[in-house]
């Protein structure tokens, strides 16, 4: 079982067994593109990971190791698919852990954990008037009263259906 | 402000002494200040603190120091979220905070003051490592009222504005995870908001998820309106306006044609996906809730027997004989062809022609353009109850018991034997080349329009049937079915039957790729139901029932049936679950045929009254 080694932008290490570490598209290209040097114990720096992020990641995949995602190109079932109920409980973390767990997944080239990550923000917004929206994510509203009334009459068609 | 970022970007390499002794330097030069006049060393604090977070005003020399505090946290984006200098939405809250402090500040002794005021600056003045370090320390002394404290206040603090920072692509994905409404709502929110939960891109996957088909997420579909849009097309043609491509071709355009309407013919003038959904919505809605205007048509002297619309003409044929066109629009009747001899039960029609069946035996095909009679086919022995056309084929079903296969251009017809009974509906399968037909007998049957042999026969209805519609739906669209239809009985006999003359029957390829099936059929019946067959097992899979007397008619698009019915009623049922979502009164006779469109319907009566029920209003 050969491990790599996964180093965070604020210098931390981490070992990581080569299949988890190839849930990202990233790593595995960059595996791949190293394959024929010694396959065992090669390093690779994540510089746009901090290590509390980078654990988290290296978390999830480890749990989903032996997961099989649906295909990538089969945009209609990844799309409908509900969040895994284990993603769920990992990814109820406060938003700036979430923001970095969503920009690593980009980074990293993570589908699953980016799509999950975005599906939990959709779900943060579902549902919500703009005034609650801009409440959970601390957004001033800047629109004067005027537009803003001319906004809402543009959308008022989606509100009861 | 150039000053400023350099100071940002400051990371966790030796620099950072250079910068810390700056800010000590100029702590301890505002902390001497502040011993002597407290209340303006105070208001200094606040002003600089504020500042912090609001990164439009000019800097002082002083604050540009004090700002060397922000060490950045984040490698991404070189700043952290909270003192990202473009992030300017999130700053009201801790301008509260800092009030607050201010106030809390004022009740303690200047002493306590200037201890308080130290430990910030230090704290202040750390750089990332040494800031985590202070704060670890700090929390292995706090008891727990003060960690449920820390952990009030930074549920509070945490909170990032995703949509208006995250990289484009991914807020994008983001809302398109969102139904139409959370993403009406998403545009009301700010300014970067409404631009991005506006953009064409999410809306045209909205309209892709919605549109002429069922949402896998939300379970609502949206009407091509290709009549709507056609109709827009030729008005704004001639204006030279030109709309989008949404749903061209009429017949059957899906999904897949949205893909090219960005490209290609540039004299196209696009509309937003926004509006093209939102257009369409609104009709849904109306058709949900039962919203509608109608319109009449009236002239003929006796019952109605048969009618087809589309974006333009309404045709309809009655027992007075003749068959009279009808602006869809305005109610007005434009022609009124005459040359049956008796009641005209049945028509078909399309750009040029228009087929009719009638009474006294005869087939008639018409250019209704000019109001000729131009062909006339003899053959059947008694009336002809049902005509439809492809190509180069006229079918036609009869109270003489048979099928005539008409082949147009070499002026040959062929009989199908098998009903027992009056043929009175039939239906060609354009895709796989096949007719089925509904009869007096209580059967339905399938039969090869290339080798002219009887494919299937379905059981299961108890009374005449009326009309037949073969279905294609695609596979992922969850039909429900009831339990425990099929009866075994049933299915045995009709195999007794297949078996009894098996030289008469054809078989099916399914596996022929040249030839696509139709996956189910629609069935109405004076037996009061509208069933549902799977094709391929020849079985029934649902019974609606609802009508209280014989349906004479149903016609049904991708979403919904509408049925008419000896009760006076017209109902529409939704295709999917089958169940009934809406029951229209206002005819005083038997509804004796329908028809459907993406907003609207139509229905006759035994009175000669021709109703256009319109879902199309805002």
């Amino acid at each position: 079982m050969s491990e790599i080694t996964l180093t965070s932008s604020d210098n931390e290490s981490f070992k990581v067994e080569k299949k988890i570490a190839e849930r990202s598209i990233l790593i595995k290209n960059m595996i791949g593109d190293l394959a024929g040097d010694d396959d065992d114990g090669f390093e690779i720096p994540i510089p746009n990971v901090r290590s509390t992020v980078l654990k988290k990641v290296i978390e999830w995949a480890t749990h989903h190791k032996d997961t099989s995602f649906p295909d990538d190109e089969d945009e209609d079932s990844r799309k409908s698919a509900p969040v895994d109920e284990w993603d769920k409980e990992f990814l109820k973390v406060d938003q700036e852990m979430l923001y970095e767990i969503i920009l690593a997944a980009n980074y990293l080239n993570i589908r699953p954990l980016l799509d999950a990550g975005c599906k939990v923000v959709a779900e943060m917004i579902r549902g919500k008037s703009p005034e609650e929206i801009r409440r959970t994510f601390n957004i001033v509203n800047d629109f004067s009263p005027e537009e803003e009334e001319a906004i809402k009459r543009e959308n008022e068609w989606a509100e009861d259906r | 402000m150039d000053l400023r970022k350099s100071c940002h970007v400051q990371k966790f390499d030796g620099k950072d002494t250079k910068h810390r002794t700056l800010i000590t330097a100029a702590n301890s030069k505002s902390n001497s200040k502040a011993n002597s006049v407290e209340p303006e060393q105070l208001i200094i604090e606040e002003e600089l603190s504020s500042n912090d977070d609001d990164n439009v005003r000019q800097l002082t020399p002083q604050e540009k120091v004090q700002d060397t505090k922000l060490i950045p946290s984040d490698n991404y984006h070189k700043y952290c979220y909270r003192h990202n200098p473009d992030v300017q939405t999130n700053k009201a809250s801790d301008f509260n905070k800092m009030n607050e402090i201010q106030l809390n500040l004022e009740r303690i002794p200047s002493k306590d003051q200037n201890m308080i005021n130290s430990i910030w600056s230090n704290f202040g003045s750390a750089n990332s490592f040494q800031r985590n370090l202070i704060l670890q320390g700090l929390l292995t002394q706090c008891c727990f009222p003060q960690l449920s404290f820390i952990s009030q206040e930074i549920s509070s603090l945490i909170r990032i504005d995703f949509i208006s920072t995250l990289p484009v692509e991914i807020s994008s994905k983001i809302l398109c995870y969102l139904d139409c409404a959370s993403l009406c709502n998403a545009a009301q929110v700010s300014k970067k908001w409404q631009k991005l939960a506006d953009d064409d891109r999410v809306w045209h996957h909205m309209c892709e998820q919605h549109i002429d088909r069922k949402c896998p997420n939300c379970g609502w579909g949206l009407p091509l309106l290709s009549m709507k849009r056609a109709r827009e097309f030729t008005v704004e043609t001639n204006k030279q306006t030109k709309r989008r491509k949404l749903s061209s071709s009429s017949s059957g355009s899906s999904s897949g044609s949205f893909g090219s309407s960005s490209s290609g013919k540039p004299e196209f003038k696009t509309r937003p996906w926004k509006t093209v959904y939102s257009e369409r919505f609104k009709v849904e809605r109306n058709w949900r809730k039962g919203i509608f205007k109608t319109r009449e048509f009236k002239g003929h002297k006796d019952g109605i027997l048969c009618l087809k619309y589309d974006h333009k003409y309404l045709f309809t044929g009655s027992y007075d004989t003749t068959i009279k066109m009808w602006d869809i629009n305005t109610g007005e009747c434009l022609k009124t062809l005459e040359s049956h001899q008796k009641g005209v039960k049945s028509l078909v029609f399309d750009e040029q022609k228009l087929i009719t069946g009638s009474f006294d035996s005869t087939i008639k095909v018409w250019n209704y353009h000019s109001g000729e009679c131009i062909s006339t086919y003899r053959g059947h022995t008694d009336s002809v109850l049902s005509v439809d056309f492809y190509k180069k084929f006229i079918v036609s079903g009869s109270a003489d018991r048979t099928l005539k296969i008409w082949n147009v251009e070499n002026r040959t017809c062929y009989a199908l034997r098998g009903h027992l009974d009056n043929v009175n509906s039939v239906k060609i399968h354009s895709k796989s080349l096949t007719v089925f037909s509904g009869s007096d007998d209580c059967t339905i049957r399938m039969w090869d329009l290339k080798t002219n042999k009887c494919l299937k026969i379905f059981k299961g209805h108890i009374a005449e049937v009326q009309k037949v519609i073969p279905l294609n739906l695609p596979e992922d669209y969850e039909l429900s079915q009831d339990i425990n239809e099929g009866d075994e009985e049933e299915e045995e006999e009709g195999e007794d039957e297949l078996s009894e003359d098996a030289s008469e029957f054809g078989t099916i390829d399914y596996n022929d790729s040249t030839r696509e099936y139709p996956t189910y059929l629609l069935t109405a019946s004076l037996d009061n139901t509208i069933k549902l067959w799977n094709v391929k097992t020849g079985k029934c899979i649902r019974t609606q029932f609802g009508h209280v007397e014989g349906i004479w008619d149903i016609s049904c698009d991708n979403f919904r049936i509408v049925s008419g019915a000896h009760d006076r009623f017209t109902k529409i049922w939704d295709l999917q679950t089958g169940k009934c979502m809406n029951t229209f009164s206002g005819h005083n006779s038997p509804v004796t045929c329908v028809g459907i469109g993406d907003s609207s319907f139509a229905s006759g009566c035994d009175t000669g009254l021709v109703r256009l029920t319109n879902f199309d209003i805002m």
